[in-house]
């Protein structure tokens, strides 16, 4: 008898693995109105302004996407989002939202206030890409219609995706923002948007990033700025390094392409207690562009174009990191976090004044720049005349 | 209660007319006939011999079961021209025609009624003689039989093209040639109260192992029926889990098929009248394979059932992946597909489950169809089915084109191995009930309940899951791939375990070699 109940009870508690933790709301495709985008701007009153881009299709044989957006007002984030049914009339569906654009506005003020509803909310996600509009509200970045996609959003996150060729921006997910805000010893750095005029027409350009103190906003870095900075972060996939250099002899500076990068960071804590950062970078490089009659497949002269292009980086990096430690003062390299990992105890001792320190810690760069390859020539172009 | 009456009924009018042959012809010709009245198919044809007129003699016999030819030659015409006053013993002529006059391969002296009843029924013939009170039972059947051919139920490309017939004794043939040992047992019984059908147990001797062999006897024993037309019938009447949508009985339609699972260990139930022969013990993996499988290079045949595995996964799956997908986990879609189907779905009035519902029936409606009309008129209904389906019904937004693809592409799937549409159809429409009440998590469920009641079911004590649940030892050579048969050394496990060994020499390891 008592077997029985015990098999009654641990079968119920099996089947309501099941059921209760399947979804219940049975809803066809067709009735959802699929976000892809979202603005948030402050509005007048302490009120936000939420505007959604929200996908319209036209079914038939021809099918066509376009999109349409939908601005509303509320008290909080969640009442402007669920004041949109009051006219938008299905109710929105975030699920395949692709990025959440914030004015500066709001950003200098309170992140934490766009972020906490979109990181709790069970609809929406946290994988979107986090952005910061330069202009004057979000909205208007937003309802730029887009170049070469249907639909606007999607092509701000196509952008950011391939990013990584690029390395003049960085990229940084909903999640990753409130990881990086929780950590000790990191502030976060978000790209940064703004409007470029492009034949007529205005259209969103994804360039340099915004630095945050904590959640709030406190400047911007520009896009040269931004890859130096990544490069310490050892974020950077790709992109370019030029070489501007007129000592060389060239008439036009040398393009080369990243494909690797490795950067270590390695925090020396002298007996003193004084703390110093060992940055090491090592890129791989391919020239992709260089005019002039030189003889790049020589190995004295390809020592001699690293060399130079190893300093010029290495200055770069030594030069942006002075500036954000006189500038802003925050530690958007890591550099505390990365204390944190290697000297736990070090760490505790300064994690209080951490800010402080940062912006008077001192630097070592030491950069590598090996060029691999010259693309499909290995001999300049010769004038024949 | 009415049939089981008459039955009695039947069997005791037999009784009571038990050996009641008499000495006199007339009187047992009108005996047979009394007993076969209003059956004109019934030949009594008398004749006597030309030197012994006291020597009449009558042959009865069912027209169109035997061979007449034979009747003719080798019985009517040496008791017609034989010269029976030479050196014969009259008192004995009966035993005289048996021994030294009638040419036949099979022939017996009995008053047997039932004996009688069950010979003439089967097509042989009877020969009464003036004077005795007993009959000669001549071995001469024949008629119509069909030819051998290819099965339609398994073509194969590579392979033997032969297929069982309806007749018991071919059939028995086939298996014996393809087997040249004495140890393959051929045990006949009759089943069926009114038809009498034979029915061959068959087996080899030293594989099949003694207590699945018991237990099947058991089994048929137990049947108590008055008709096996098929054998269906059986393999209904015999079967674990009677309720399962499952097969726990093999069959085949070809011999080579057959000789293989006997060689396996199995045993096998030869049916008069059927060509598909059934074999017990069955498991689950059998479904997946097919006797090209073994003859093809084992790279390709391995492909091929691979194929036909996760065919059966998508054939009951994927309705219900999708619907649970589009109705409850758009999520989980990439963006551009969440934005095609939607606009597939524009304007389409019905929910996507009950279009599916709707489109799966429809599917299976056209294929029964099809399955039973004549080949002519099956084309045309596949040309409407096709139309309606792929064009029509999008057009006119009744369901939306996804639907379409993943129902044809289910429909297609679940035929990659027929023994199994029955199971995949009742399978996948529990799956779609699921998912469309509680989306991918029914879907799960249901696969779970599946299971459960997959590692439940035996089939005469093997376990119907044999070989799936482990890749351990030889039990994954021949499930999910069709190992080299230079690796196949040995038997399944527990079906073949009384020998093992399948093959002892070191052939595969020389050739590989070399």
């Amino acid at each position: 008898m008592k077997s029985i109940k015990y098999l009654i009870l641990s079968n119920m508690i099996f089947l309501n693995m099941f059921f209760l933790t399947g979804c219940w709301n049975y809803r066809e495709v067709e009735k959802l109105a699929v976000v892809a985008g979202v603005a948030i701007d402050k509005g007048k009153n302490n009120q936000f302004i939420v505007t959604t881009e929200v996908i319209q299709i036209s079914g038939g044989r021809e099918s066509k996407t376009t999109s349409t957006y939908i601005t509303m007002e509320g008290k909080s984030i969640f009442d402007a989002v669920r004041n949109q049914i009051s006219f938008a009339g299905k109710k929105l569906y975030w699920s395949h939202t692709k990025v959440v654009i914030v004015s500066k506005e709001i950003a200098r003020h309170n992140m934490l206030s766009v972020i906490d509803w979109y990181n709790r909310d069970s609809e929406t996600r946290s994988d979107v890409n986090l952005l910061v509009s330069r202009e004057k509200t979000a909205k208007k970045v937003l309802e730029q219609r887009a170049l070469l996609e249907d639909i606007n959003s999607f092509e701000l996150a196509d952008t950011l995706k391939n990013q990584i060729s690029l390395s003049k921006a960085p990229i940084k997910e909903l999640w990753g923002f409130i990881n990086d805000l929780e950590a000790q010893g990191i502030v976060n750095i978000v790209p940064a948007v703004h409007l470029k005029k492009n034949k007529n027409m205005y259209s969103p350009q994804i360039m340099g990033a915004a630095v945050f103190d904590n959640a709030k906003l406190i400047g911007f870095l520009n896009s040269e700025e931004t890859q130096e900075v990544l490069f310490v972060k050892d974020e950077v996939k790709g992109g370019l390094l030029i070489d501007r250099d007129k000592t060389n002899g060239l008439k036009a500076p040398i393009s080369m392409e990243i494909f690797k990068n490795k950067t270590k960071i390695e925090p020396v804590v002298s007996r003193n207690n004084e703390i110093k950062f060992n940055i090491k970078v090592d890129t791989r490089v391919d020239i992709d562009e260089i005019v002039g009659n030189v003889k790049y497949a020589n190995e004295k002269v390809l020592k001699k174009l690293s060399n130079n292009e190893a300093k010029n980086l290495k200055n770069r990096i030594e030069h942006c990191i002075k500036k954000v430690q006189s500038e802003y003062g925050v530690d958007i390299f890591g550099f505390g976090a990365k204390l944190r990992e290697d000297n736990p105890k070090v760490w505790k001792k300064v994690a209080s004044s951490w800010n402080d320190r940062f912006k008077n810690v001192s630097v070592n760069v030491s950069t590598k720049v090996n060029i691999k390859g010259s693309g499909l020539f290995s001999e300049p172009i010769k004038m024949g005349d | 209660m009415i049939r089981k009456k008459n039955l009695l009924d039947h069997d005791q009018s037999l009784e009571q007319e038990n050996s009641s042959l008499v000495k006199s012809l007339e009187a047992n010709i009108e005996f047979f006939q009394k007993i076969f009245h209003d059956n004109e198919t019934l030949i009594a044809r008398k004749f006597q011999n030309k030197y012994l007129p006291e020597a009449k003699c009558c042959v009865l016999y069912f027209d169109g079961m035997v061979d007449t030819q034979k009747l003719n030659e080798k019985v009517i015409q040496p008791i017609l021209n034989t010269n029976l006053n030479e050196g014969l013993s009259i008192q004995h002529l009966l035993e005289e025609l048996e021994f030294k006059v009638i040419v036949s391969d099979k022939i017996k002296a009995s008053n047997d009624l039932n004996e009688m009843m069950s010979s003439i029924m089967t097509g042989d013939t009877i020969l009464l003689l003036q004077g005795f009170d007993k009959c000669l039972l001549i071995s001469s059947k024949g008629g119509p039989t069909r030819a051998i051919v290819e099965p339609d139920s398994a073509r194969v490309i590579r392979g033997p093209k032969e297929g069982f017939t309806e007749s018991i004794i071919t059939n028995l043939t086939l298996i014996r040639r393809k087997i040249n040992n004495q140890n393959l047992k051929f045990k006949f019984r009759e089943l069926g109260e009114i038809t009498h059908t034979k029915i061959c147990i068959c087996y080899i001797e030293g594989l099949a192992l003694e207590e699945i062999m018991a237990e099947l006897e058991k089994r048929l024993d137990a049947i108590k029926i008055d008709a096996i037309l098929d054998s269906g019938y059986i393999q209904e009447l015999i079967r674990d889990a009677p309720f399962s949508p499952y097969e726990t009985v093999g069959y085949s339609e070809r011999p080579d098929a057959i000789a293989a699972k006997l060689l396996e260990g199995r045993i096998a139930i030869v049916v008069d009248g059927s060509p598909f022969v059934l074999t017990v013990p069955y498991v689950l993996a059998e479904a997946f394979q097919a006797s090209e499988d073994y003859y093809n290079n084992f790279i390709f045949a391995s492909f091929n059932r691979l194929l036909r595995s996760v065919g059966i996964f998508i054939a009951t799956g994927l309705p219900a992946i999708y619907l649970a997908i589009v109705t409850y986990h758009q999520e989980m879609l990439p963006t551009p597909l969440l934005l095609s189907i939607t606009s597939s779905r524009q304007g389409v009035p019905f929910p996507t489950a009950l279009s599916l519902f709707l489109m799966l029936l429809v599917f299976d409606v056209i294929r029964e169809a099809a399955t039973r009309m004549p080949t002519p008129i099956g084309q045309a209904v596949n040309i409407v089915g096709t139309l309606v389906l792929g064009q029509a019904i999008v057009e006119a937004k009744i369901v939306s084109a996804p639907v379409i693809i993943i129902t044809a592409f289910s429909g297609i799937m679940k035929l990659l191995s027929p023994t199994t549409l029955g199971s995949v159809i009742v399978l996948r429409l529990f799956f779609l009930i699921m998912a469309s009440l509680m989306g991918i998590y029914g879907y799960i469920f249901g696969m779970i309940m599946a299971t459960i009641h997959l590692m439940n079911v035996r089939s005469f004590g093997v376990p119907y899951m044999l070989g799936l649940t482990s890749f351990k030892n030889h039990n994954g050579q021949d499930i999910w791939i069709r190992a080299p048969w230079w690796s196949m050394t040995l038997r399944p496990k527990i079906i073949g375990v009384r020998n093992l060994v399948r093959q002892s020499t070191k052939i595969g390891k020389g050739s590989k070699m070399g």
